[in-house]
């Protein structure tokens, strides 16, 4: 395979997104009464220029890496960023959520290329793993530090360290994907014992033990932070790697009972879960003219009924019906503007990475890389997944961020990071099959 | 691993699809119904913030349109004739929904029916917004009259064109100022509607077509014409006798002429006397309950009428409770008991026997154009109901006529042109037993020899006295008035196909 050419395909994509992007938001600046100034300098610099910076730093720094990942990022990132101009602005107190963004974008950028810059083998990263898995635990309880953590919008995730605001949460699961590859891995043989009870075939309760310490941290999580979404996630994560690493779906089985009933029983004994359970329509419900409850959930559904087919246009609907639409909601405003096709049009972009992180992990020589990989794109798909699905109202809705599109600085950062290490995993197995490929070459001649 | 690995891609691609499905219903499929949610204000919003066009009457007075305003919605309804038309208008509100024109015809008006979607494919690169101007049958002067008239009691007139149905006239006091109820300052509109509703005269509702009062003696059109049709009753028999008195069974109150006088004989005499005792026997013994109930719904009772106007009740005449009750259906046949009717539906009634017994549908919209002023929709004239045949409307046209030239409607032919032929018939209906009553005419003009061009009902509510009398003096002289109006050619030559030029 030639692996140089990835480099071009990227750069060729990137045009693509790029032109996309720039479109977009020319678009969304022509109506007569547009919200959105036509600032394009500083706008071309940050859709343009960023990914074209972590391009040039991908030729540096892992050169043979896959070619898809950045641009799907680049153009989701970008589409994000024009919905966030254009809906922070049609406010009629704009919060400059924009200008911040853009900020987000840059350090998530830098926090890309500092990882590959850091990272130069991913299998270094196994030596780390129980360190990863201490910071991963200390980082996702911290919100219940006192006086560090914050409760916004009912949950407990957020933690203010002097002037800086940021989630832990969205860091802690990429730490927590490190220590789960890495103690799966190594434990995997054990792990994957099984004893007959009866007809059934289940792992042997002396190993249970991690599965239930992972249950219970996500419980804690649940009752504690009032945040399903993290706590879903969270286990979903570990779920899945135990599965890949034993090869054992019995773990799966036993897991999802297992969450289900812990679930039900932090729903039942405690009033705050029930509370946030029973607002699972959305927090904010606002009532109407007679009276009537109106959550935000419906006002997604009518935001995204109003879509149609094409949408209404960029800048032509009203996506700020719906409360605090630039972080979970803003794929409601996405099919409401640019409809159906818009909104599979992210459906499918989120697919490709999907496939193209999978695909990596299939690939990857070390368990340790096949896990991580797995565990990261488990963790971008899957937490995509369950944010739309609440916005379409298939699940109930969970409040985590869309990855790459939402507003949010942690998430953003914490997401860059993610592509930089699969990307960096993916340019280790070209790397290893170049140096085959010499070796055999090499063995050949003599 | 490489198998759970593959396992798990095929789980994310399933979530994924299911996801995109549940797009798919939330945008195609379940669209409609989300956007009709009564808690989806979306489209009220965007109706509010884009232009809508105006409604005029056919003689050129605009009664609502979007001015430019500095708030969030960039522009503001307005309706220059205040409360003149505020019950056909109606209004167009951002809280309180909308009325009237405003809500019968909202998406002509937004530019919005397929008419408009099939222009604007024409204009895909044309900067022009497409919008639709109303313009009503309903005449500017021949309105002014009817508030003049009524004088500020509390009542209704109706004016329309039997040939076509379009309303010339629909006023009724007491009215109200849309502009209020359309105001940005939401807390202000709430405030005025609270006050309108709770108002006890309910100013917001139209009188013409949303409130019913028994008919009295103008019923008797209706009873006439079963008499006719189901009771062989000719203009030359029977002779009903001349009594003071007439009791359809032996039991149940007898009834009686207006100030206890006698009187009788053939159809044309007991119209224009408008003879309780002779139509009550008319009613129980030659139309019977059937026949009446018969031409009732014939000529619409118990029905919607179906006027492009929200909101209408529909008249009643008490089928099931005259069925087997002589006395009640004798009350029944002079418009008392529980007969009850629509100012609308009674000028509906003198429309049938002007129109060759046809009623024609009723309505306000003439035509709509757009921007451009082409016409992109025009009501075109129907059949409503048949009430009777064309010799039967022959019949009681000149029995109605008759009525104006030798009997109770004699004001209904005050200050029109001796080359106008009118007919007419007046009503006092008695309330409860109250000394006083409401004044009821209906009737009909039109240039000798040919067919009438406009039929009229007024109606002046709770009026002192109980008498004959009344409905004549107090309603014939209003309709004679509106009449008048409604004979002159309109203001704008255009719109003369409605009236005919009595001077020329």
């Amino acid at each position: 395979m030639n692996y140089a050419s990835r480099r071009t395909t990227e750069l060729g994509l990137l045009v693509l997104g790029s032109m996309f992007v720039v479109g977009a938001y020319l678009l969304a600046s022509l109506p007569d009464d547009s919200p959105i100034p036509t600032k394009v300098g500083p706008f071309l610099g940050i859709t343009v220029g960023l990914p074209l910076a972590a391009h040039v730093a991908m030729r540096r720094l892992a050169p043979q890496a896959d070619g898809m990942l950045l641009p799907l990022a680049s153009l989701l990132n970008g589409l994000g960023y024009v919905f966030i101009v254009r809906l922070d602005e049609a406010r009629d107190a704009p919060r400059g959520l924009a200008g911040l963004q853009s900020l987000w974008m840059i350090l998530g950028v830098g926090a890309f290329v500092v990882t590959l810059m850091v990272v130069r083998d991913a299998r270094k990263l196994e030596r780390y793993r129980y360190t990863a898995g201490l910071v991963g635990l200390v980082l996702l309880l911290m919100p219940l530090l006192p006086g560090l953590g914050q409760v916004i919008h009912g949950s407990r995730i957020w933690v203010s360290i002097g002037p800086v605001n940021f989630q832990p949460g969205e860091f802690a699961k990429l730490a927590l994907a490190v220590f789960f590859a890495g103690y799966l891995i190594e434990k995997r043989e054990l792990l994957a014992i099984n004893r007959a009870f009866g007809p059934f075939s289940l792992p042997d309760p002396k190993h249970l033990g991690p599965v239930l310490i992972a249950w219970a941290v996500a419980l804690v999580v649940m009752v504690s932070q009032r945040d399903l979404g993290s706590s879903l996630l969270f286990f979903t994560l570990f779920l899945v790697l135990l599965w890949v690493a034993t090869e054992r779906a019995s773990y799966l089985v036993v897991g999802i009972l297992l969450f289900s009933g812990g679930a039900y029983f932090a729903y039942q004994s405690f009033g705050h879960v029930r509370e946030r359970v029973e607002l699972w329509g959305g927090f904010w419900a606002l009532i109407g003219p007679a009276g009537e409850k109106i959550t935000q959930i419906d006002q997604a559904a009518f935001a995204m009924a109003d879509g149609a087919w094409a949408g209404r246009g960029l800048g032509l609907g009203t996506p700020t019906n719906i409360p605090v639409v630039e972080s979970d909601f803003i794929y409601a405003a996405i099919v409401e503007e640019l409809g159906l096709f818009g909104g599979a049009a992210v459906l499918i972009a989120f697919l490709l990475m999907i496939g193209a992180g999978l695909r990596i992990a299939q690939q990857a020589a070390s368990g340790f890389e096949r896990l991580l990989a797995t565990g990261l794109t488990t963790l971008l798909g899957f937490q995509a997944f369950i944010i739309m699905a609440g916005v379409v109202r298939l699940l109930p809705l969970t409040g985590v961020t869309l990855p790459f599109i939402s507003y949010g600085g942690s998430s953003l950062l914490a997401n860059y990071v993610l592509l930089a290490l699969l990307l960096r995993i993916s340019d280790d197995i070209a790397n290893r099959q170049s140096a085959q490929l010499a070796a055999h070459q090499l063995t050949e001649v003599v | 691993m490489s198998k759970q690995i593959r396992n798990l891609g095929v789980f994310l691609v399933c979530c994924y699809t299911a996801l995109f499905l549940q797009v798919n219903r939330l945008t195609v499929f379940q669209a409609k119904e989300l956007q009709n949610d009564p808690r989806n204000n979306r489209q009220v919003v965007r109706d509010f913030s884009r232009p809508r066009g105006t409604i005029e009457t056919v003689d050129g007075v605009v009664l609502a349109q979007s001015v430019e305003s500095d708030d969030r919605f960039k522009l503001q309804r307005v309706y220059p004739t205040k409360d003149l038309f505020a019950h056909v208008t109606g209004f167009f509100a951002f809280q309180l929904g909308s009325a009237g024109v405003e809500k019968t015809y909202n998406d002509a008006l937004a530019g919005r029916t397929l008419n408009f979607s099939l222009k604007e494919l024409g204009d895909l690169f044309v900067d022009r917004e497409r919008v639709g101007n109303v313009t009503l049958s309903l005449r500017n002067d021949v309105q002014e009259v009817a508030r003049e008239e009524l004088a500020g009691r509390n009542g209704s007139v109706v004016a329309l064109d039997p040939r076509n149905g379009e309303i010339l006239a629909l006023y009724s006091n007491p009215s109200y100022d849309p502009n209020v109820l359309a105001n940005h300052d939401f807390t202000a509109a709430a405030a005025a509607s609270d006050e309108l509703n709770n108002n006890p005269e309910k100013p917001t509702r139209a009188r013409t077509y949303m409130e019913r009062k028994p008919p009295g003696s103008t019923f008797k059109i209706v009873t006439a014409t079963a008499g006719i049709e189901h009771g062989g009753v000719t203009a030359d028999s029977p002779s009903y006798p001349v009594q003071s008195e007439y009791r359809a069974a032996s039991f149940g109150q007898p009834i009686g002429n207006f100030g206890g006088g006698s009187c009788g004989g053939t159809l044309f005499v007991i119209l224009q006397e408008s003879c309780n005792t002779a139509f009550a026997q008319m009613g129980v013994e030659n139309a019977t309950a059937l026949g009446l109930t018969a031409s009732a719904s014939d000529f619409g009772f118990n029905a919607s009428v179906p006027i492009d106007l929200p909101g209408g009740v529909r008249s009643v005449w008490p089928t099931d409770k005259v069925a087997n009750d002589p006395p009640v259906l004798a009350q029944s046949s002079i418009g008392q008991n529980e007969v009850s009717a629509t100012p609308l539906q009674m000028a509906l009634v003198a429309a049938a026997v002007a129109n060759g017994g046809k009623i024609m549908v009723p309505h306000v919209m003439r035509e709509v154009r757009d921007g451009q002023q082409d016409v992109v929709d025009r009501f075109d004239p129907e059949v409503w109901t048949t009430a009777m045949t064309p010799d039967t409307a022959e019949l009681l046209r000149q029995a109605m006529i008759s009525v104006v030239t030798d009997g109770t409607a004699r004001n209904l032919d005050n200050g029109l042109d001796g080359n106008i032929v009118v007919g007419g018939k007046t009503g006092t209906a008695q309330i409860g037993n109250e000394d006083s009553s409401h004044a009821w005419i209906i009737g009909f003009a039109g240039p000798e020899g040919e067919p009438p061009t406009v039929a009229v009902a007024v109606i002046v509510e709770a009026q002192p006295g109980v008498s004959e009398q009344t409905g004549g003096a107090v309603a014939a002289p209003i309709a004679a008035a509106v009449l008048k109006q409604a004979l002159t050619a309109p203001a704008r030559p255009d719109a003369g196909a409605t009236a005919t030029n009595s001077s020329g």
